[in-house]
C-alpha cells in the first residue's frame, strides 16, 4: 500500500482530476434520484408540468456533467495507473543493475524477471480498479449519508442496519475462501507440472510405454484440482444473491418505516422512492469496494516482492582508492589467503587459497563439482568479494579498483554464453564499442567464428536473436571468445569454455589463441584432464582448497586427487604413457 | 471462409465436452429464466407498495373521511415481495451449483482428452512445437477457458433474460416509453462495436509491447554477468527505459479507449432516464400512468444497464477464450500416430539388429539420412560417433519408432520394425538419456516406473547394479526421498544413475545410451561408467558416445557424417583405415598421446 501510494503522489495534477471525475460520477448517480423525487413531489403532486420540463434539462445537465466527469476519470486512472507502472519499472530495473551477483542469486532470475513484468502488471491493474471504482464507494457513502440523513433519520437506520451485515458476510465469506483458494493454487501448480514432466519426458515415457500410466496420473492430479475450484465456485457464487438479497429486504425495510412515516405526515412519497435510489447506489459502490479489496491479498503481495527488490541493497561497492602500482608488481595476479563463503552463509566455498600468476603464464585449474572452480575466479572481477584473504591485480587489491576500469582489464569467457539480440557485430563490440571492423574480423578469426560469420547471409551483420537461438552451442561459444578477444585484456579467464567446440576446431582455437595471450594472464577452468595438459601450472581443487599445485606430470606423480581424476578419464596405456 | 470453419470446429468441438452434462446445463438455463422473472416481477410489485402510498397520502392531504395508510395492502404486497426475492436468491444459488458442476466437469474432461492426446500424438509434434507453446496450450489456455467460461457464460445468459424480462415489463406499462428504452439496445452495440473494434487494435500494440519489454528483460537478466563484466549497465538501463516508455503509452491508450465504453453507455442511460422521467411525470399529470409504474420503469432501465455494461465488458474475456478455445482445439484435431501392423510377433526379442538401406528425412522433401546399413548382433556393443548433427540421434529415434523409416527398413530379428505395434517394440527397449527424465515423485518410484509390478528386492536389487544403493541410502530418507522439480538434490550425475537403474530393472534385450558430453564430477564419472558397463553386459546396447574407453571398447563403430556412415568397424580396423576416425581420434587425444 505504501509502495502504491507514494508512486501515485507522483501524480498529484492526474490525482486531481480523478477525484474531481469521480464527484462528477457521484453527482449523476445521486442526482438524478434527486431530481425524479423532486419531480414525483412538486411536479406530479402539483400537476406542474412547466416544473417537470425544468427538472428534464436539469436531468440532461446533470448526465452531460456526469459523463464529462466519467471520462475525466476514465482518462486519469488509466494515465495514472500506467505512470505508476512505468515508474515502478524503471526503478527496479536501474535498481537490478546496481546489484551483484549475491543478489542475483538470492532473488533468481526468473523471479526477478516475474517481479518486474507481471508484478508491476498486477499493481497496475488493481490501482486502475481502486481508482475508478474503489474510491467512489467513501465518495458515494460520506454523500448518501448526508442526503439519506437530510431526507430522513429514520430511514437511515435501515441502511445502517444493512451495512455491517453485509460487512460481516463479506469477511466470513473471505475467510472461507482463502484456504480454498490456496489449496486450488497448489493442486494447479501439481497439474501444470505432470504437464511440464509429460512433455519434457515424451521419448523416456515413450520408450517405457508409460502413455496410460501418465494419463492416470494427469487424471488424479485433475480430479484433485476440479474438486477445489468446484468448490470455489460454488462458494463464490453465493455471493452475488445474498447481496441481491439483502439489498431487496433492506427495500422492504424502508417500505414499511416509511409507511408509517408518510401515515404520520412527515416523509413524502417521492423522498422514499429518491431514498431506495440511495440506498441502492450506496450498498452497490459499498459491494464494488469489497470486491477491490477482495483483490488487495493477491496486489499486496506483488507490492511486497517489488518493495523487497527496491529495498535490496547491493553488496558490492564501488569505493575506488588511488593507487600507485608497486614495483616489480606489474602484471601479476596474485590469491593471498583467500577464503571465501556466499553471502548468508557460514560454508567456506574457498579455503586459504594462495597462488601467483604472471603475465605470459597460462595457469589451469581443475578439481571436481562443487570444489569451488568457478566461484575461485568470480572473484577476480568482484562478481563476488572475498571474504577473506585478498585478491590483487598489478599489486593493488581489487576492491580498490574502480569497477570499470578493473573489469576492462579482464576477457571472461563464462560457462554458459550469453548473447544479446542485435548484430553478430554488435555482440562482438560488446567487449570495445569503438572497435573497428579490422579489429572485429581479427578477432573472428583467432576465435575461429570468421568462417561461420561468412557464411551467414549478412556476415558481421546477421542478427542474433534473443538468447542466439539461431546459432549452435559452438558458434555461441566462439562467438563469446571473440567478443573478449576484442577487448585485448590483461587477463583472460576461461571457465570451461571449450565444452561444445569439436576436436579439430579445439585445437585451432588454442593454438591460435596462444598468439595473442602471450602477454597475458591466462586463467582456466577445466572438467577434462586432456584439455589443460599443457599449462604452465595446474592448481587442483579439492574441497574448497588447493591440494596440488604443478605441472601435469609432476601432479600426476605427487597428487593423489589428480591422479584419480586422471585415471577416470584418461586410458591404461595414456597414463602409462604420461608416467614413464 | 477458412477461418468460419475453424471457428466452428471450435465450438463443435467445446460443445462436444458439454454434451454429458447437458441436463444441469439446460436446468441451471431454467433456472436463470426464472431468476430474471422473479427479478423482473420485483419492481412493478414494490410500484404497487408506491401507488397505494401515493394515493393515502394524497387522501391524507386532502383530509379525506376516513383516509389512513393501508397497512394490511401493503403487508400483504411485502409478504409477496419477500416470496418473490427468497425464490429469486434460491434460483440463483441453484443455478449457480448446477452451471459450476457443468462447466467444471467439461473442464475435467477436456484436460483429461488433452493429456490422452499427447500420448497419442507422434513424437515429431513435440519436435515441431515449441516446448512452451505447447505447455502454455494446455496449462494457461484451459486456465483461460475454464474461468471465462465459469463467469461470462451465467452472466451472459442471465443478462439477456434480465433485458428481455425488464423490456417485457416495460411493454406492458407503457408501449411508447418503452420504445424510448429500446433504443438503448441498439445504441450499446453499436457503441460497444465501435470501441472494440478500436481497442482490439490498441490491446494488441499493447501485448506486442509487453512481449517487447518481456523480451528485454529476459535477455537482461539473463546476461547480467555480460553486461556487469563489459561495463554496459547505463546502455541496458537505456533500452529497457524506451522499451518500458512503449508500454506505458501503449497501455495507456488501451485502458483509456476501452474504459470509455461504461461511461458512454452510461450517458446514454441517462439520457434515457432522463426522458423517461419526464414523459412519465407528464403521463402520471395526465392520470395515464401510476406513479409506482413510473417508479418501477426507472427501475427496469437501471435494471438493464447492468448487464448490458457487464456484458459488453466482459467482451475482452470472451475474444480471449475464444482464442484460447481455438489454440485447444487445434491439439485436440491433431492427428494420431498412425499404427499398421501385421501379425508378426516381437514379444520377447534377442537383440539381433540391422537397418537396410535406410533413408529418412524429418521432412519428406529433404532426405537427410541415406542408405545407411549395418547389422549387430545380439549382445553386441555398437558406439556412435560423429560431431552434432551428423544423424546421431537420428537412428536412435528410427529403432525406437519415433520417427519411421522414409525408405528401407529397420529389423530386429528380422523382423521389420514397422511390423509390429509400437509399445510391443518399445517392449525390448531400456533408454539412458543425457538430459535425465525424472518425474516429481520418490526415488523409489522413479526407479519402478523401469517395471510396474517389481517388488522392493527387484528395485534395490537395480539401484545396487547402477551403482547408486549407497548413494541413496546416504540420503535422509533414502528411497523415499522425493526429487523436487529442479532436482537440485540430486546433482547430475546421480539422477543419471537413478536412470540407469530404472532401465536395469526393465531388463531390456536392447539398451539406449546417451554419454553425458560434459561436466560431471570426476569421481562419479567412474562410477557412472562401471555402472553403464554392467548394464550393457549380455545386452544389444547403441551408445551415443563421447568417452574414449567406451568406444574402444566397442564391437562395432559407427562414424557419422552429414547423415552417412563414413566409416564402421572395430577401434582398431578405424585406426588402421587411415580416414575420418583416425583423424578424429588424433586431433581429440592427441595431447594425451604424445
Amino acid at each position: 500500500m505504501k509502495l502504491m501510494f507514494r508512486y501515485i503522489m507522483k501524480n498529484k495534477l492526474l490525482m486531481v482530476f480523478n477525484i474531481i471525475g469521480l464527484f462528477g460520477f457521484a453527482l449523476v448517480e445521486l442526482g438524478i434520484p434527486t431530481v425524479v423525487s423532486s419531480m414525483i413531489d412538486d411536479g406530479i403532486a402539483k400537476q406542474d408540468i412547466a416544473y417537470i420540463l425544468w427538472m428534464g434539462l436539469v436531468l440532461l445537465g446533470l448526465a452531460l456533467l456526469g459523463s464529462a466527469g466519467t471520462i475525466l476519470l476514465c482518462y486519469a486512472s488509466a494515465k495514472i495507473s500506467t505512470n505508476v507502472a512505468r515508474d515502478i519499472r524503471d526503478d527496479i530495473f536501474s535498481k537490478s543493475q546496481t546489484f551483484s551477483h549475491a543478489e542475483y542469486d538470492k532473488f533468481g532470475i526468473s523471479s526477478m524477471i516475474i517481479r518486474t513484468t507481471n508484478d508491476v502488471f498486477q499493481l497496475q491493474q488493481f490501482i486502475n480498479l481502486v481508482l475508478r471504482t474503489a474510491l467512489l464507494s467513501p465518495l458515494m457513502i460520506i454523500t448518501s449519508i448526508s442526503m439519506t440523513l437530510y431526507t430522513s433519520t429514520s430511514l437511515s437506520a435501515v441502511v445502517g442496519i444493512a451495512i455491517p451485515i453485509m460487512l460481516v458476510a463479506i469477511v466470513i465469506m473471505a475467510a472461507f475462501v482463502k484456504p480454498i483458494s490456496e489449496r486450488q493454487q497448489k493442486y494447479l501448480d501439481r497439474l501444470n507440472q505432470v504437464s511440464r514432466e509429460n512433455l519434457t519426458g515424451v521419448r523416456v515415457i515413450r520408450a517405457f510405454r508409460k502413455e496410460a500410466y501418465e494419463v492416470e496420473r494427469f487424471h488424479a492430479s485433475n480430479k484433485d484440482f476440479t474438486k477445489e475450484t468446484k468448490k470455489i465456485f460454488k462458494l463464490m457464487s453465493l455471493s452475488q444473491p445474498s447481496f441481491v438479497l439483502l439489498l431487496n429486504l433492506a427495500v422492504l425495510g424502508v417500505f414499511i418505516v416509511s409507511s408509517h412515516l408518510i401515515g404520520a405526515g412527515s416523509l413524502e412519497v417521492g423522498q422514499m422512492v429518491a431514498f431506495m435510489d440511495y440506498q441502492f447506489h450506496t450498498m452497490f459502490s459499498f459491494m464494488l469496494f469489497a470486491l477491490v479489496f477482495s483483490l488487495y491479498p493477491r496486489a499486496r503481495v506483488s507490492a511486497g516482492r517489488i518493495t523487497e527488490l527496491l529495498k535490496e541493497e547491493p553488496s558490492i561497492h564501488n569505493e575506488a582508492v588511488d593507487m600507485q602500482i608497486p614495483a616489480g608488481k606489474e602484471g601479476t595476479l596474485e590469491f593471498d589467503h583467500v577464503s571465501f563463503a556466499y553471502p548468508h552463509t557460514d560454508k567456506l566455498i574457498l579455503h586459504d587459497i594462495s597462488f601467483t600468476a604472471k603475465r605470459g603464464e597460462t595457469v589451469a585449474i581443475i578439481g571436481s563439482t562443487g570444489c569451488g572452480k568457478s566461484t575461485l575466479i568470480q572473484l577476480i572481477p568482484r562478481l563476488y568479494d572475498v571474504t577473506r584473504g585478498s585478491v590483487s591485480l598489478d599489486g593493488i587489491d581489487v576492491r580498490h579498483y574502480d569497477l570499470d576500469t578493473l573489469r576492462n582489464k579482464i576477457g571472461y569467457i563464462p560457462q554458459k554464453t550469453i548473447l544479446f539480440s542485435g548484430t553478430i557485430a554488435d555482440n562482438m563490440r560488446f567487449g570495445k564499442h569503438d572497435a573497428s571492423h579490422e579489429e572485429l574480423e581479427q578477432a573472428a578469426k583467432i576465435a575461429q567464428a570468421y568462417d561461420f560469420i561468412m557464411d551467414k547471409p549478412d556476415q558481421f551483420e546477421e542478427m542474433v536473436y534473443e538468447g542466439g537461438v539461431n546459432m549452435s552451442g559452438g558458434q555461441k561459444q566462439r562467438m563469446s571468445i571473440a567478443r573478449a578477444v576484442v577487448r585485448q585484456p590483461e587477463i583472460y579467464i576461461f571457465d570451461d569454455s571449450f565444452s561444445a567446440l569439436d576436436f579439430k576446431t579445439d585445437a585451432a582455437l588454442r593454438a591460435r589463441l596462444k598468439e595473442v595471450t602471450a602477454n597475458s594472464i591466462v586463467l582456466i577452468v577445466a572438467q577434462r584432464i586432456s584439455s589443460i595438459t599443457e599449462a604452465d601450472r595446474i592448481l587442483v581443487l579439492d574441497g574448497g582448497e588447493i591440494v596440488g599445485c604443478g605441472s601435469h606430470k609432476e601432479l600426476l606423480k605427487n597428487c593423489p586427487v589428480y591422479l584419480e581424476i586422471a585415471e577416470s578419464q584418461l586410458t591404461k596405456e595414456e597414463l602409462e604413457k604420461w608416467t614413464r | 471462409m477458412d477461418q468460419i470453419k475453424t471457428k466452428k470446429h471450435v465450438f463443435s468441438c467445446l460443445f462436444s465436452f458439454f454434451k454429458p452434462y447437458l441436463p444441469p446445463l439446460i436446468a441451471g438455463f431454467i433456472l436463470i429464466l426464472l431468476s430474471a422473472g422473479f427479478a423482473a416481477a420485483a419492481p412493478v410489485t414494490e410500484g404497487l407498495i408506491t401507488t397505494q402510498l401515493t394515493s393515502d397520502a394524497m387522501d391524507l392531504m386532502s383530509g379525506t373521511p376516513g383516509a389512513g395508510i393501508h397497512f394490511e395492502y401493503i403487508f400483504s404486497v411485502v409478504f409477496v415481495l419477500v416470496g418473490l426475492y427468497l425464490a429469486n436468491a434460491a434460483c440463483s444459488y441453484i443455478y449457480n451449483f448446477c452451471l459450476t458442476n457443468a462447466i467444471q466437469n467439461a473442464m475435467f474432461d477436456l484436460r483429461d482428452a488433452i493429456e490422452k492426446k499427447l500420448q497419442k500424438l507422434p513424437v515429431s509434434y513435440f519436435d515441431k512445437h515449441a516446448y512452451g507453446d505447447i505447455l502454455s496450450r494446455i496449462t494457461n489456455d484451459v486456465d483461460t477457458l475454464s474461468n471465462a467460461l465459469q463467469q461470462s457464460l451465467p452472466q451472459i445468459i442471465n443478462a439477456i433474460f434480465v433485458i428481455v424480462f425488464a423490456f417485457i415489463m416495460m411493454f406492458t406499462i407503457n408501449v411508447w416509453m418503452a420504445l424510448i428504452a429500446l433504443v438503448l439496445i441498439p445504441g450499446t452495440v453499436l457503441l460497444s462495436r465501435f470501441i472494440i473494434r478500436k481497442s482490439q487494435r490498441l490491446f494488441q500494440a499493447q501485448q506486442d509491447a509487453l512481449g517487447n519489454l518481456n523480451g528485454t528483460v529476459q535477455e537482461k537478466y539473463t546476461g547480467f554477468s555480460e553486461i556487469k563484466l563489459y561495463g554496459k549497465q547505463k546502455e541496458a538501463i537505456e533500452e529497457f527505459q524506451a522499451a518500458n516508455r512503449q508500454v506505458c503509452q501503449h497501455g495507456f491508450k488501451a485502458q483509456f479507449i476501452s474504459g470509455l465504453m461504461s461511461p458512454l453507455i452510461a450517458f446514454m442511460t441517462y439520457l434515457i432516464i432522463g426522458s423517461i422521467a419526464v414523459l412519465g411525470a407528464v403521463n402520471a399529470i395526465n392520470g395515464v400512468m401510476t406513479v409506482g409504474n413510473l417508479q418501477a420503469f426507472i427501475r427496469y432501465i437501471w435494471q438493464i444497464f447492468q448487464p448490458l455494461s457487464q456484458v459488453t465488458q466482459l467482451s475482452a474475456t470472451i475474444q480471449s477464450s475464444v482464442a484460447a478455445a481455438t489454440r485447444v482445439a487445434q491439439i485436440l484435431y491433431e492427428e494420431d500416430m498412425q499404427e499398421q501392423h501385421t501379425s508378426e510377433s516381437l514379444a520377447n526379442a534377442k537383440g539381433n539388429v540391422s537397418f537396410e538401406q535406410v533413408s529418412f528425412g524429418y521432412s519428406p522433401d529433404k532426405i537427410f539420412i541415406h542408405d545407411l546399413t549395418f547389422r549387430v548382433k545380439s549382445g553386441q556393443t555398437v558406439a556412435i560417433v560423429g560431431p552434432t548433427g551428423a544423424g546421431k540421434t537420428t537412428i536412435i529415434n528410427l529403432l525406437l519408432r519415433f520417427y519411421d523409416v522414409t525408405g528401407g527398413a529397420v529389423k530386429i530379428d528380422d523382423v521389420d520394425i514397422r511390423h509390429v505395434p509400437r509399445s510391443e517394440l518399445r517392449s525390448n527397449f531400456g533408454m539412458v538419456l543425457q538430459d535425465t527424465w525424472l518425474f516429481h515423485g520418490s526415488i523409489y518410484d522413479n526407479i519402478k516406473y523401469g517395471k510396474d509390478d517389481a517388488t522392493e528386492q527387484e528395485i534395490i536389487e537395480a539401484a545396487k547394479i547402477a551403482n547408486v544403493h549407497d548413494f541413496i541410502l546416504s540420503l535422509p530418507d533414502g528411497y523415499q526421498t522425493f526429487i523436487n522439480e529442479e532436482g537440485t538434490n540430486v546433482s547430475q550425475g546421480e539422477k543419471q544413475l537413478i536412470t540407469i537403474a530404472r532401465a536395469v530393472l526393465a531388463d531390456p534385450s536392447i539398451l539406449i545410451l546417451d554419454e553425458a558430453t560434459s561436466s560431471i564430477d570426476t569421481r562419479l564419472e567412474k562410477k557412472l561408467q562401471n555402472a553403464m558397463q554392467n548394464v550393457m553386459e549380455g545386452r544389444t546396447s547403441f551408445v551415443i558416445a563421447h568417452r574414449l574407453s567406451t568406444i574402444r571398447n566397442a564391437d562395432l563403430i559407427l562414424v557419422m557424417k552429414d547423415g552417412r556412415i563414413a566409416e564402421q568397424g572395430t577401434h582398431e580396423e578405424l585406426l588402421r583405415q587411415k580416414g575420418i576416425y583416425e583423424t578424429l581420434y588424433n586431433s581429440q587425444f592427441a595431447e594425451e598421446m604424445d
